[in-house]
């Protein structure tokens, strides 16, 4: 789910039973922090300083330690992405069954490249390290889904469902 | 050759096998009830009588390890199970989480009561979502029919389990990176001393305990020490999870007694190689091993002593095999930007010397390349991670095994393949 | 006690002490970047390995601990731990460390603030390899501001992460971050919060290479042309003992200087700047008497000679104002010279702030009101009343050197007076309303003693030279006295003064500069006030 990149209002959480729930479970506040960070990501796309400010003062922390935390880890955006997010493991066992194909395939047809996002932010194109399949290689993750196992053709027909 | 009876695998293949009511019907939960009723000493005991050795890469006696946690400190005690897959070559947890989840949750409770733990963590890795929320059932069936939560299967013993997810970071998946990231900050590794089961959540004695290891338990309570160590080698045996990946015609998760030989796990269980190419390298634990040459590989024994004997390691036994059309030094360029993106940054031989490694290996395979590289691929590699003989005093120079990690995978690619990096050196255009 | 061997020496030390902690305070050199004794351990740069006797793994020395070990397991029968620093592997590794971080370093010795007191300048001469042997592109970072204080060069940073745990656990206020990760790790502020607190200075001054600068010294000088002289800082009563970095006549810096009874490792900001006001106040440096609305100059001779003549006509009508930025010494003095009433001017009062280390910056911006009550016998609380009542018609002021508007009692005092001394190094609004100057010295410029708020007291050391002709405060106090009467004792040094102070005032008993040190010393509560 993608904001609108120009959030003026500041963050709050639109769901708080939940963020309670979370907080029910940890007896230090700081550990609450990553399970409140997938939150406010699924809720906006991505992380925005507004998240951080919220988030260190729900946890009683400051705001730069959240971001120590947040820049650390590669699921946490801090700039908004594409609607989906193509994640192709490069890692050897998938690379050596076609993963660079099946990034080549989408830098071709979407003309964007590792890093990139289309214009119409249909598409962000990531590699990633292994995804922990490799029996089912090559192995992509589309927001929070893996496919499998995929050819080219395959993959070609999974993105085309994918608006 | 006898077919082994696989033993945490027995069920993958039946449709419910996820559900509390199949898993009750095949037995499930006896263990725990029979663990409930015995003194928690005595279930570290067992354990410890087994010989079971941790499944998630270092190897280390689980029962040695519980006996560590202090018996004279009145701070609650923590099990974590770590469910960070993310060594390269292995998904056998994510086998066992979608397939057999409540054996592994049988397994955590058993192992709670052993340290005197009441509250527990599962840190399932961030992109695992689908196994997350099945966990996540799992857990509140648990939680419904009295297997958590407080007087469990009508004992004095209650505990609870928290599923927590990582972020996206192979370094949370060592014990005290994992810790860290647990207590809310970025997953850098600990120096030790203090160990965890001293000092480690929030300053507790903690275990941390793989997901596979856990999911044994069951069965050593059922079945007594003495079955579980008659399987495989007496100094590590069991039952283990091999992941077979790469250039092979069958790839998947083969379940076998420990001292299996790779030869068969390659040619037999995952049907050899395709096209009909030849084995050339092939890593027998995960990436973070050395490689063996298919001279090599052909007639070892996949078991702990062995293959350090053999100057590599089980580790994850995720086993990645490569044929003779893989190029060695791409293989081991992948191999080494894995571990230069996953570098935490805090220790400096690892922070720099990955970094080091990436921009040599891709100037070398762009046809870049200089006449002492070879030599200073060994020497960058050594003074990151150290020469693999655990007899001399040259590791230990990161904080934590991740400079091994690197180092020992890289080095053998140069070691064993060093006419191939050498034809880069005096190739003059870049190589297809 | 446990016994530990390392190399060559053996050593007794207190069970708990790392090896790092014992090699340090026993003269063998064990190298290391990321360890600071109020810093949490990190072990993070690896450069302090040494091989343990027993251990296969070479050991973190900052990270040892060394403890009583049963006998059957001590080394050679009585070692508890034995260490070696320089056998080969240490040494190798050494030189391997030093390569990895000076892989994107920059070879900047020329441009760089910290050539000269910098430890990667330092190690590499003495462990580290003659050349680089890294052949691809440096990793390049513009630089940055992490506060208005201090600037980041990325490049040549070795993240050893000292800035951001001085951030997290001595000014508890977290600045500070590590971003991203592995290679790419930067050190960062948050835009909206930058490192702006008192304590801000310090992290240049821990930065063990030139990656964090302070910008007010930044590219003004090199340390080898700077004459360092120990102090204390005068601009609270927490006294920080501080080092003062100078060339001729000029303060180029401060830092600070270690003292567990006052400031620990650390000084504020306050103290850290607050030289650049000597530089930007009119001074005074020669003596001046009013010549309607203004000052003509004077030699010294006519000027002790007027200042005694107006204080003898006034036949003991004259009061004294001793000050709290003024050393004991000169309080002691114009406490002997007036023998009767004393008073003080306006105290300088800001916020108090303690950090979360414990690191304190006082409300009382004085830096020797405690040395004043102690040495003047009776300050009287109500000056204007007691002036009333005694009928003062003279004062003789020590000033504090703050320029500062007289609030309206004092506009009233210094009305009615026929005549005002102001003994002052600074063109100060009281020094405006004077009839007399008489030219004292600066802050930095004077030798002496102040007592700080916990009652320790501290020598102070003239760090400058003397500016025109200004004297010593107590000197010309002590010229003043013998105008008034010839068989006044004369003082050949400020060392005589104390150890008559020292008669009248017993808990200033056998004070001397040997004795006090450089860490001063502490009054035990003797003196009252």
């Amino acid at each position: 789910m993608k904001s609108n990149g120009k959030l003026k209002q500041r963050f709050t959480f639109s769901d708080p039973e939940r963020v309670e729930q979370i907080f029910s479970q940890y007896s230090d506040k700081k550990s609450a922090t990553l399970p409140l960070l997938h939150l406010a990501q699924s809720q906006e796309g991505y992380i925005s300083n507004s998240v951080i400010e919220n988030i260190a003062d729900l946890v009683d922390c400051h705001s730069a330690v959240v971001m120590d935390c947040v820049s650390f880890y590669t699921m946490l955006y801090t700039k908004p992405q594409g609607r989906h997010i193509i994640q192709v493991c490069q890692t050897l066992s998938c690379s050596l069954n076609g993963a660079d194909a099946l990034v080549d395939h989408v830098t071709d047809k979407y003309e964007i490249k590792p890093g990139e996002t289309m214009a119409n932010d249909r598409f962000t194109l990531m590699k990633v390290e292994c995804l922990g399949s490799c029996g089912t290689a090559p192995v992509v993750q589309i927001n929070k889904e893996y496919h499998e196992g995929l050819s080219t053709q395959k993959f070609d027909k999974l993105l085309e469902s994918f608006e | 050759m006898n077919t082994f009876k696989p033993v945490l695998t027995e069920y993958i293949d039946q449709q419910d096998c996820h559900t509390l009511p199949f898993y009750k019907r095949v037995g499930g939960y006896t263990a725990l009830d029979k663990v409930l009723k015995m003194n928690p000493e005595d279930v570290t005991q067992e354990v410890k009588d087994s010989n079971l050795r941790g499944r998630g890469g270092a190897g280390f006696p689980t029962g040695v390890k519980w006996g560590f946690i202090p018996k004279d400190s009145n701070k609650p005690k923590y099990l974590i199970n770590n469910a960070d897959e993310s060594e390269p070559g292995t998904f056998k947890d994510r086998l066992l989480m979608n397939k057999a989840p409540h054996q592994m949750l049988e397994g955590m409770v058993i192992a709670a009561y052993a340290i005197g733990c009441h509250t527990s963590f599962i840190y399932i890795r961030g992109e695992f979502y689908k196994e997350y929320k099945l966990l996540e059932k799992v857990v509140t069936e648990a939680y419904e029919n009295n297997l958590l939560g407080d007087n469990i299967l009508g004992s004095n013993y209650s505990l609870d389990v928290v599923i927590h997810r990582g972020a996206g970071a192979y370094i949370c998946g060592e014990e005290t990176g994992l810790i860290e990231s647990l207590e809310g900050k970025r997953g850098w590794p600990r120096i030790k001393p203090p160990f965890p089961a001293i000092e480690g959540y929030l300053k507790s004695p903690t275990i941390v305990n793989n997901v596979e290891t856990l999911s044994c338990l069951p069965h050593i309570v059922n079945r007594g020490a003495g079955w579980f160590k008659s399987i495989g080698p007496e100094k590590g045996p069991g039952p283990r999870l091999f992941c077979i990946s790469g250039c092979v015609n069958n790839p998947g998760v083969f379940e076998e007694p420990m001292g299996v030989s790779l030869k068969e796990l390659i040619f037999d269980r995952a049907g050899g190689i395709p096209d009909g190419k030849q084995l050339k390298a092939v890593f027998p634990g995960g990436s973070s091993s050395a490689i063996l040459t298919a001279n090599e590989a052909i007639d070892v024994m996949m078991d702990f002593e062995e293959l350090v004997e053999k100057k590599s390691m089980l580790g994850s036994a995720g086993v990645i095999v490569m044929d003779e059309t893989v190029n060695m030094v791409q293989a081991c360029l992948n191999i080494a930007r894995f571990y230069a993106h996953e570098s935490c940054g805090q220790c400096t031989p690892c922070r720099e010397g990955t970094a080091w490694l990436v921009k040599m290996l891709t100037r070398l395979v762009n046809g870049g390349g200089k006449p002492n590289d070879i030599d200073m691929l060994f020497e960058i590699t050594d003074n990151i991670g150290g020469l693999i003989d655990f007899s001399k005093g040259s590791f230990g120079k990161t904080i934590c095994p991740f400079g091994e990690a690197v180092a020992w995978p890289v080095r053998s690619f140069v070691e064993k393949f060093k006419n191939e990096f050498m034809e880069y050196l005096i190739q003059e255009k870049v190589v297809a | 006690m446990p016994l530990l061997k390392i190399d060559s020496k053996e050593i007794e030390i207190k069970s708990g002490t790392t090896v790092l902690q014992a090699a340090e305070a026993n003269g063998i050199e064990i190298p290391y970047y990321c360890y600071h004794p109020a810093l949490e351990i990190v072990g993070s740069c690896r450069m302090c390995l040494v091989q343990v006797e027993g251990m296969p793994k070479l050991q973190v020395s900052c990270n040892t601990f060394v403890g009583d070990v049963p006998p059957e397991r001590k080394v050679d029968g009585k070692y508890d731990m034995v260490v070696d620093t320089q056998n080969d592997l240490v040494v190798q590794e050494r030189k391997n460390i030093l390569e990895f971080l000076l892989l994107n370093h920059p070879l900047d010795c020329p441009v760089c603030d910290q050539a000269g007191e910098c430890y990667l300048q330092d190690y590499s001469f003495k462990f580290g390899n003659a050349h680089s042997r890294f052949d691809e592109a440096k990793r390049v970072r513009p630089n940055e501001y992490l506060g208005s204080q201090i600037v980041i060069n990325h490049n040549r940073c070795i993240l050893c992460s000292r800035c951001v745990r001085f951030t997290q656990e001595i000014s508890g206020t977290s600045e500070l971050f590590v971003e991203a990760r592995g290679y790419n790790s930067k050190i960062a502020a948050l835009e909206d919060k930058p490192l702006d607190n008192l304590l801000a200075g310090n992290v240049a001054d821990i930065c063990p290479v030139g990656a964090l600068l302070s910008t007010d010294y930044i590219h003004k000088n090199r340390i080898w042309n700077l004459k360092e002289q120990p102090s204390v800082c005068q601009d609270c009563s927490v006294g920080c003992n501080v080092d003062v970095f100078s060339q001729r006549d000029q303060i180029l810096r401060l830092t600070p200087r270690e003292n567990h009874d006052v400031n620990g490792y650390f000084m504020c900001d306050i103290g850290r700047y607050g030289f650049h006001r000597f530089e930007e106040i009119e001074r005074v440096t020669q003596p001046m008497v009013r010549n309607g609305e203004s000052f003509d100059a004077l030699n010294w001779d006519k000027a002790i000679e007027k200042t005694a003549d107006l204080i003898k006509k006034s036949n003991g009508k004259t009061a004294g104002i001793v000050s709290p930025f003024h050393t004991n010494e000169s309080n002691f003095l114009l406490g002997l010279m007036m023998n009767g009433v004393l008073g003080s001017l306006p105290p300088i009062t800001k916020q108090e702030i303690t950090y979360q280390s414990g690191f304190r910056i006082s409300a009382d911006r004085s830096p020797n009101r405690r040395g004043m009550n102690n040495i003047c016998g009776e300050i009287v609380a109500d000056l204007p009343s007691e002036i009333k009542a005694q009928a003062i018609h003279g004062l003789y002021i020590l000033d504090d050197g703050v320029d500062r508007e007289s609030d309206d009692v004092w506009k009233e005092i210094l009305a009615k007076m026929d005549f005002v001394v102001v003994q002052t190094y600074a063109m100060t609004a009281l020094a405006r309303s004077a009839n007399i100057i008489l030219p004292g010295l600066a802050p930095f410029e004077r030798e002496g003693t102040i007592t700080n708020d916990r009652d320790r007291v501290q020598w102070l050391r003239s760090s400058l030279p003397k500016k025109g002709e200004s004297r010593a405060d107590w000197e010309i106090l002590m010229m003043v006295m013998k105008a008034l009467d010839k068989e006044e004792q004369t003082f050949a040094d400020v060392g005589q003064v104390i150890k008559v102070m020292g008669e009248k005032f017993p808990a200033y008993k056998g004070l001397s500069f040997f004795r006090l040190g450089p860490h001063g010393m502490s009054l035990n509560g003797k003196a009252s006030g």
